[in-house]
C-alpha cells in the first residue's frame, strides 16, 4: 500500500497568496493556479483584469510543473538540449512558458504552481517562485515539528 | 465600443465564504467554480478529498450557466429534454446539463456563473444559491 503526499487546499491557498503578495508595482493582474501531483487543479484564482489566456496559461504551467515534474523553464532548456518540441509529449496541456514551479515534499512531487499575466515570463516565474518557496517553508515546518525540539 | 459587466474576484470570494460557512458535517468535500460572463474561471477550488472530476464538473456547470445564460437544470428541462436534443447539438464539450450551475445576473445582464459539485445535484444547487445570494449583485 502506498501513501502519496499531495497538496492540500490549505497549502494551495497559502502558496497562491504568497505568489500574489510578491507582485511589485507595474506587474499586471495575474492568474495563479495550484495543482496536485497529477496536474489536477486544487485552487485557481484570477485577479480582476486578467485575460482568459492568462487563466489558461496559469493552469497549463502548473499542470506541466506537476505532471512533468520540472519547473517549466528547466523543461524548456531540456527540450532545447534534446532537440525536441512539446509536441513530442502529445499533451495539449503541456507548456514551456516560464512561470511554472514544481512543488515537492521530501523529494517527491506533490504538486505544481503556475502564474501568468504579470507582463513577462520572467516576472511570472518570480511570482510563482515566491509561491513555491512558501510551500517549501511548510515542508520545513512539518519536518521540524516531526523532529521535535533540539536536544 | 460597449462595456460589459462581469464578476470580479471580490464577488467570488464573498460567495466562497458564504458557501464554506453553510457546509455541514454531512456534506462531502466540495468543488466550487465561479466564472465570468464568458464562462472563464475567476475562482476555482477543490476541498481535500474531493476527486478532480468534481472540479471538472463544477467548471462545466459554471461555464454553461454563464455562457447560455440559464441555470443548468433549466437548460436540461426546458431546452435539452423539451426539444429532444442531445448535448452534441451544441458542439461545445464544456456544456453540461448537470444540475448545480446558476447564472449570475446584475440588473438582468449575465455577469457570470457559479457552480458546485461534490454532493447530490440538488444540494450542489442549494449551496450555489447561497453563494449567489451572498454575492449580492442581483
Amino acid at each position: 500500500m502506498l501513501t502519496n503526499p499531495t497538496v492540500s487546499l490549505e497549502d494551495a491557498i497559502l502558496a497562491a497568496s504568497a505568489a500574489l503578495a510578491a507582485a511589485k508595482p507595474g506587474d499586471g493582474p495575474v492568474a495563479v493556479c495550484v495543482t496536485n501531483e497529477n496536474g489536477d487543479t486544487v485552487y485557481l484564482v484570477r485577479q480582476d483584469g486578467t485575460s482568459a489566456v492568462d487563466v489558461r496559461n496559469a493552469e497549463r504551467k502548473a499542470y506541466t510543473a506537476a505532471f512533468i515534474g520540472r519547473d517549466t523553464s528547466v523543461y524548456r532548456a531540456q527540450l532545447a538540449h534534446d532537440g525536441r518540441t512539446v509536441a513530442d509529449w502529445a499533451d495539449e496541456r503541456v507548456t514551456t512558458l516560464s512561470g511554472g514551479w514544481t512543488l515537492r515534499r521530501e523529494s517527491q512531487v506533490i504538486g505544481g504552481i503556475g502564474v501568468a499575466g504579470s507582463g513577462g515570463e520572467d516576472r511570472d516565474e518570480r511570482l510563482a517562485l515566491a509561491g513555491a518557496e512558501a510551500a517549501a517553508r511548510l515542508a520545513v515546518d512539518a519536518w521540524r515539528a516531526q523532529r521535535g525540539p533540539r536536544p | 465600443m460597449f462595456t460589459r459587466k462581469s464578476l470580479g474576484l471580490d464577488d467570488a470570494k464573498r460567495a466562497l465564504d458564504a458557501i464554506l460557512g453553510a457546509l455541514t458535517p454531512a456534506d462531502n468535500p466540495i468543488a466550487l467554480a465561479v466564472a465570468d460572463d464568458h464562462g472563464v474561471s475567476v475562482l476555482c477550488l477543490r476541498q481535500d478529498g474531493a476527486p478532480p472530476r468534481m472540479l471538472r464538473r463544477a467548471r462545466a456547470k459554471a461555464y454553461t450557466a454563464a455562457n447560455l445564460g440559464m441555470d443548468t437544470v433549466v437548460f436540461r428541462d426546458d431546452v435539452v429534454k423539451a426539444t429532444s436534443r442531445t448535448l452534441d447539438d451544441w458542439g461545445d464539450p464544456m456544456i453540461t446539463t448537470l444540475q448545480g450551475g446558476l447564472t449570475v445576473r446584475s440588473a438582468g445582464e449575465v455577469v457570470g456563473g457559479i457552480a458546485l459539485s461534490g454532493n447530490t445535484t440538488t444540494r450542489d444547487e442549494g449551496l450555489a444559491r447561497i453563494g449567489l445570494e451572498a454575492m449580492g449583485v442581483a
